[in-house]
């Protein structure tokens, strides 16, 4: 029985009634994930662990997990025991981490079966997965076109039904731009709503983890699973955490939504446009009612998270330097010269650049000018954020200003080009709040995504609102034909 | 910014870039920079920098001793280690 595009909660049922077993189930993934190497989403597999995992599964207790026997796939910066992490990096492709990060522990815990990690952009840098250590990943929807980044292997395999859900990891739009480009959906949490403790760092103050997976509902189950506080993380938050699938389903008539007048959407692409006009009217059949808000200092994000994000990532990356762990460089002379050859040949050119940039900014004489100024202005972005929060329940907007694009088209020569994909992703990064996108049609055959911003801690309305709209659309719904990968 | 700029933070973060690159890097270099120089022109007098979206204290715990003691898991990663130690390149004459 194929299970290919199948989401977690048909799968659950699938599995309760006995239609497939477990070890089956898994089975029928790592098939999938071979049939579509050509994608490329994987970097590696664990088939022989989560074949074992898979046959010890006792389906007849009670009060059994949701996630009991789900086969997911792991972002590769999620540290695994055992299992080898790369983070797409030649500096980290021997590494074999003692410990399992918090969230995939949670995941595993929980009865859900690791069956591989998937390709990224290196250290999570890069909107298009282009910087791969392991080369592109396809978008399935159209080969030769990138999944966006940087969890690019998570969106595509989820997309392609490899798997029902992946986790990635989200410091800028890096699992709400690749969702949209791969038409599934994805969520970053509230800065502090999942552990970060073994999740390998890029900026500190905007690394979050969260799902990608075909539904809100989806979302919703492995965010339940994820969160909750860690004492190995010092920025965990201590805060109860709901189960978000039992808060769905709640009418949204009277939500107030927030439109971004900063954001001038007619300088996009007319279909991208359109898309989003004939979403609005679908809340607005709902019940939902549109507000126009102000953020004035929201269009400073791109600048400001260009300031801090490679500060954040030049001093996280100084760990690596060929000593304890990772790639060492041979024949080098001194200690200084180990440092420096396992470095530059350890890393790829789009994290030497920002980890120049980082150390540029993080420099004497340019601290106050850079750094700082970037962190007092996200004050003033964050602050914009509680203001308007304080008349709307969420905001809308595209997720990304364009479709996915063929490899090499965008970046090449100016990465700044690439740096404007996450311009609709960013503040919430700055500012700490969740936000999700969720398919919406498409433009030429691919799919583009519409980005629900909540407010602090609130997932549950996010999700909400996200669940209702797929309850009366099916957007979610649309497969990729995959026939450029037989 | 300069050649000289370039290869100063160069030495900093301990990176070579390639000579054939490095015209393309300082390029690269310079547009950012204009990027994020774009920030000057907003007003931020009295703003106080937000360096983390919690603003919160960090927790502190009891220091206890525990023992999961991992020192040959962590060494087995080490691209040179004797049983107890990483090894480096000699540092002292």
């Amino acid at each position: 029985m194929s299970i290919q595009f199948k989401s977690i909660t048909e799968l659950r049922a699938m599995l309760d009634d006995k239609l497939i077993s477990p070890l089956e189930l898994v089975q029928e993934s790592h098939h999938l994930a071979d049939k579509f190497k050509e994608l490329n989403c994987f970097i590696t597999m664990d088939e022989d662990l989560s074949k074992k995992k898979a046959r010890t599964i006792d389906l007849g207790k009670e009060n059994n997990s949701f996630l009991l026997g789900i086969p997911l796939a792991q972002k590769d910066l999620f540290c695994t025991q055992d299992l080898r992490t790369t983070c797409a990096s030649k500096i980290l492709s021997n590494f074999i981490p003692p410990y399992t990060a918090t969230a995939v522990e949670k995941l595993e815990d929980s009865g859900s079966i690791t069956i591989g990690k998937t390709n990224m952009d290196e250290f999570a840098m890069g909107s298009s997965n282009e910087t791969s250590y392991f080369g592109n990943v396809h978008n399935p929807w159209k080969k030769g076109y990138v999944p966006g980044g940087s969890s690019g292997g998570s969106a595509a395999a989820v997309a392609a039904g490899i798997v029902p859900a992946a986790t990635g990891t989200d410091t800028g739009g890096s699992i709400r731009q690749p969702a949209a480009h791969c038409g599934i959906t994805g969520l970053k949490p509230t800065y502090g709503r999942i552990s970060r403790w073994g999740m390998i760092a890029f900026a500190s103050s905007l690394d979050q983890a969260g799902p990608l997976a075909r539904t809100a509902e989806d979302c919703a189950v492995i965010l339940s699973s994820m969160s909750g506080h860690d004492p190995k993380d010092t920025t965990s938050l201590n805060v109860e955490v709901p189960d978000f699938l039992s808060k769905l389903n709640y009418p949204i008539k009277g939500l107030k939504i927030g439109i971004i007048k900063e954001f001038d959407l007619s300088d996009l692409d007319k279909e991208v446009q359109t898309r989003f006009e004939e979403s609005k009217k679908v809340y607005e059949k709902l019940g939902a009612e549109f507000v126009d808000v102000s953020l004035p200092n929201i269009s400073a994000s791109v600048p400001t998270y260009y300031s801090i994000a490679p500060a954040e990532c030049s001093s996280n990356l100084s760990r690596f330097d060929g000593v304890r762990f990772g790639h060492r460089a041979e024949n080098t002379d001194d200690l200084n010269d180990l440092y420096i050859k396992s470095r530059s040949e350890g890393f790829g050119d789009e994290v030497k650049r920002r980890i120049l940039i980082g150390t540029y900014a993080l420099s004497a004489g340019y601290y106050d000018a850079y750094y700082k100024k970037a962190q007092q202005v996200r004050r003033l972005i964050k602050n914009d954020f509680d203001l308007v929060f304080e008349s709307v329940d969420i905001l809308m907007t595209p997720t990304s200003p364009s479709t996915a694009f063929e490899f090499g088209s965008k970046g090449a020569q100016n990465p700044v080009e690439l740096y404007l994909e996450d311009l609709f992703t960013i503040s919430s990064n700055l500012a700490g709040l969740p936000a999700m996108s969720i398919p919406h049609g498409q433009v030429n055959s691919l799919p583009v995504g519409l980005q629900l911003i909540g407010n602090f801690l609130r997932e549950d309305q996010l999700l909400n609102a996200a669940h209702i709209f797929q309850q009366n659309t099916d957007f979610h719904l649309a497969k990729p034909s995959m026939e450029d990968f037989k | 910014m300069d050649q000289e700029t370039v290869s100063t933070i160069c030495y900093l973060a301990r990176l070579k870039i390639d000579q054939t690159k490095s015209e393309k890097i300082q390029n690269d270099l310079e547009t950012i920079i204009e990027l994020i120089s774009g920030l000057q022109s907003i007003d931020t007098s009295n703003i106080k920098p937000l360096y983390s979206p919690l603003e919160m204290t960090a927790l502190t715990h009891e220091d206890e001793e525990k023992s999961d003691n991992k020192k040959e898991k962590f060494l087995e990663n080490a691209p040179a280690s004797n049983d107890d130690y990483f090894l480096v390149p000699r540092v002292v004459e």
